[in-house]
C-alpha cells in the first residue's frame, strides 16, 4: 500500500469516528428530549395548602405522604422573578427537602408566573400581601405564632422588609445571596440600571417580558447570551452520561425558565434599593406608608453569601452586618445558584439546618 | 493484496453500517416528532443550546427595543383585574380572622393584623371597588362587642 492511500485510508477512519462521535452525542441528545424527570417542578412531595392569584402554598410531606405536622414550621421564600424549585430541584438535591428531612415542617412559596395584570402588584402587595398571608396561613395551620423563614435572592429582599414589619412572627430569618447594599458595583441591580430598569414606569407599568429579565442576567454570564456559545457549549456536553445531563436539563430547566417581572415592582425595586438609593442601608426603606425599621429585626438572623456570586456581589450581601449586627454572616465558595443547589450546597443545607435548630438563648 | 480487500470491505462495511445507524437515529427522531407534540418544542430549544423543558426558550426582544414600552391604551380591565386579586387576599386574610376567632372562642385579636396600605386603597378606589367594608363590619362589631364587656363588667 502507498504512503498516499494509508494517509486516505486514516482520514477514512479518522472521519468514520467522527461519525459515531456524533451520532452518540445526537443519540443522547433524543435520549435525555424523550426522557420525563423533574423539569419544571419539585421534587419532593407536596400539598397545596394555599392559593391567591398566581401564589401556591406549599407544603412537603413525608415518604408516607403526611405532613410533618408538629415540627417547627419553616418557610421558603424564592424570588419572584424566577421559578419556586430552585430550593426543590432533584430528588437528593433539594435544599428544602433536606431541611425537612431534618425534621422540620417545610412550606415553599410558588409565586407562579405573572400575567398582564400582575404589572401592578408593587412591594406592599409582595411584602404586605403574599408573604404576610403565607406566613398567617402556615401560623393558623402549625399553630406556631412565629415561624422560620428563608429567604432567596429577591425573595429573602422581601422576607427581610417581612420580618422587619411583623418581628413577632419570625423565630430565625435566614437570607441566602440578599442584596443589602445596592451601592455595591456589579450585580443583577446594576445590569439592570445600565439596560433600562431605571425607565420603568411605576404610574404606567408594564408585565417586563421573560426575555427581558433574562437577558439581564445572561450579561453576567459572557457567552450564555450568545447563540454560537450556547449550541457549543451543549455539544460538549452531549459526551457526558445520560443520568448527568438530565440534571443539566432540570438546572437548564430552571435557568431558562425566568419569568416575567411586574413593572411596577421592578420600578419601586430600583427607586428604593437601586445604586444610589440604597434604601436598606440608608434606613429610608418603606413598603406602602409605613417605614422599614431593621432595628426591629431583632430575631437570630443568618445570612449567606457566594464568593463568585455574579447577581449578588457577596460585599453587598455581607453589608447587612451594618444594619443588623448581629447577623450571623457565612461566605460559602460557590455562585449564586451553585451555593443554594449545586454539587457542593450540602454544606450551605447543613449550616441552614444547624442555625434552624439551635435554641434561642 | 487480498488483505488490503479484505480492510477496504471492511473500512467500506463500516461506513455502511454507519449510515445505517444514522437513519435509525433520524428516523427516531421523526417518530418522537409525529408522537410527541412537546418533542418539537424541546428539540427547538436544544437547537438554541438550551435543555429547557416544557416551554420554548423566551426570545430574545428587538435589540432597538425602547426600555419601557407604552402600556396599552385601556387597561382598565388588567386594574380591576388587579384590584380582584387584591380584594381576594383581603377575604383571605378576613376569613383567617374568622377562623381565629372562632377557634380562641374569646374574640382575641389576631396576632398580625390585616393591614391596607394606602396605595392599595387608592387603587381599590380606582376600580371602584369596597373591599373594607366587610372588614369594617368586622372592626366595627369587635368594638362593640368589647364596649359591651365593659359596661357589663363596670354595671
Amino acid at each position: 500500500m502507498s504512503t498516499s492511500e494509508d494517509e486516505q485510508e486514516r482520514e477514512l477512519e479518522a472521519l468514520l469516528e467522527l461519525s459515531r462521535r456524533g451520532r452518540a452525542k445526537v443519540e443522547r441528545l433524543h435520549e435525555v428530549l424523550t426522557t420525563p424527570g423533574h423539569f419544571g417542578t419539585g421534587a419532593t412531595p407536596c400539598q397545596v395548602v394555599y392559593r391567591e392569584n398566581k401564589l401556591r402554598l406549599l407544603r412537603l410531606l413525608d415518604d408516607t405522604g403526611q405532613p410533618r405536622a408538629g415540627r417547627p414550621a419553616v418557610l421558603f421564600v424564592p424570588a419572584p422573578v424566577s421559578r419556586y424549585f430552585i430550593v426543590d430541584l432533584l430528588p437528593g438535591r433539594s435544599f428544602a427537602g433536606h431541611v425537612a428531612a431534618a425534621g422540620f415542617d417545610v412550606f415553599v412559596i410558588d409565586f407562579g408566573t405573572p400575567t398582564s395584570e400582575d404589572r401592578y402588584a408593587d412591594l406592599p402587595y409582595y411584602v404586605d400581601g403574599l408573604v404576610r398571608r403565607s406566613v398567617r396561613m402556615v401560623s393558623t395551620i402549625t399553630g406556631q405564632p412565629a415561624i422560620n423563614v428563608v429567604g432567596y435572592c429577591l425573595g429573602g429582599t422581601l422576607s427581610l422588609l417581612y420580618a422587619a414589619l411583623y418581628p413577632e412572627t419570625v423565630a430565625r430569618l435566614v437570607l441566602l445571596t440578599t442584596m443589602v447594599d445596592g451601592d455595591v458595583q456589579g450585580g443583577i441591580a446594576w445590569v439592570a440600571h445600565r439596560m433600562g430598569l431605571q425607565g420603568e414606569s411605576y404610574e404606567n407599568p408594564r408585565l417586563v417580558p421573560a426575555a427581558e429579565v433574562k437577558s439581564w442576567f445572561e450579561m453576567l454570564a459572557p457567552g450564555s447570551n450568545s447563540l454560537v456559545g450556547r449550541l457549543s457549549d451543549l455539544w460538549e456536553r452531549l459526551d457526558d452520561p445520560a443520568a448527568r445531563l438530565r440534571d443539566v436539563r432540570t438546572m437548564a430547566t430552571w435557568v431558562d425558565d425566568v419569568v416575567p417581572a411586574p413593572g411596577r415592582l421592578l420600578a419601586e425595586l430600583y427607586r428604593q434599593f437601586g445604586p444610589g438609593r440604597n434604601g436598606l442601608m440608608k434606613g429610608t426603606s418603606t413598603v406602602g406608608n409605613r417605614v422599614v425599621e431593621l432595628a426591629a429585626v431583632r430575631m437570630p438572623v443568618l445570612s449567606v453569601s457566594a464568593e463568585k456570586d455574579a447577581i449578588a456581589p457577596p460585599q453587598g450581601v455581607d453589608a447587612i452586618v451594618q444594619v443588623i449586627p448581629h447577623a450571623e454572616v457565612l461566605r460559602l465558595p460557590g455562585g449564586h445558584v451553585g451555593i443554594v443547589a449545586g454539587r457542593t450546597a450540602a454544606s450551605l443545607w447543613q449550616r441552614t439546618v444547624e442555625f434552624l435548630s439551635t435554641p434561642r438563648g | 493484496m487480498d488483505g488490503k480487500a479484505a480492510k477496504d470491505t471492511s473500512l467500506i462495511e463500516r461506513w455502511l453500517e454507519d449510515q445505517r445507524e444514522w437513519q435509525k437515529t433520524a428516523m427516531a427522531y421523526l417518530d418522537s416528532m409525529v408522537k410527541n407534540d412537546d418533542f418539537l418544542v424541546h428539540l427547538g430549544n436544544a437547537m438554541r443550546g438550551s435543555l429547557l423543558a416544557g416551554k420554548p426558550y423566551p426570545t430574545a426582544t428587538a435589540p432597538a427595543a425602547p426600555p419601557a414600552q407604552e402600556a396599552p391604551a385601556d387597561d382598565r380591565l388588567d386594574r380591576v383585574l388587579f384590584a380582584l386579586h387584591e380584594m381576594q387576599g383581603q377575604l383571605n386574610d378576613l376569613r383567617l380572622t374568622l377562623d381565629e376567632l372562632r377557634t380562641s372562642g374569646k374574640g382575641s385579636p389576631s396576632t398580625m393584623p390585616a393591614t391596607r396600605p394606602a396605595s392599595v386603597k387608592r387603587r381599590a378606589s380606582l376600580a371602584k371597588a369596597k373591599p373594607t367594608s366587610a372588614k369594617a363590619t368586622v372592626a366595627k362589631a369587635r368594638t362593640a362587642a368589647r364596649s359591651d364587656k365593659r359596661r357589663k363588667a363596670r354595671g
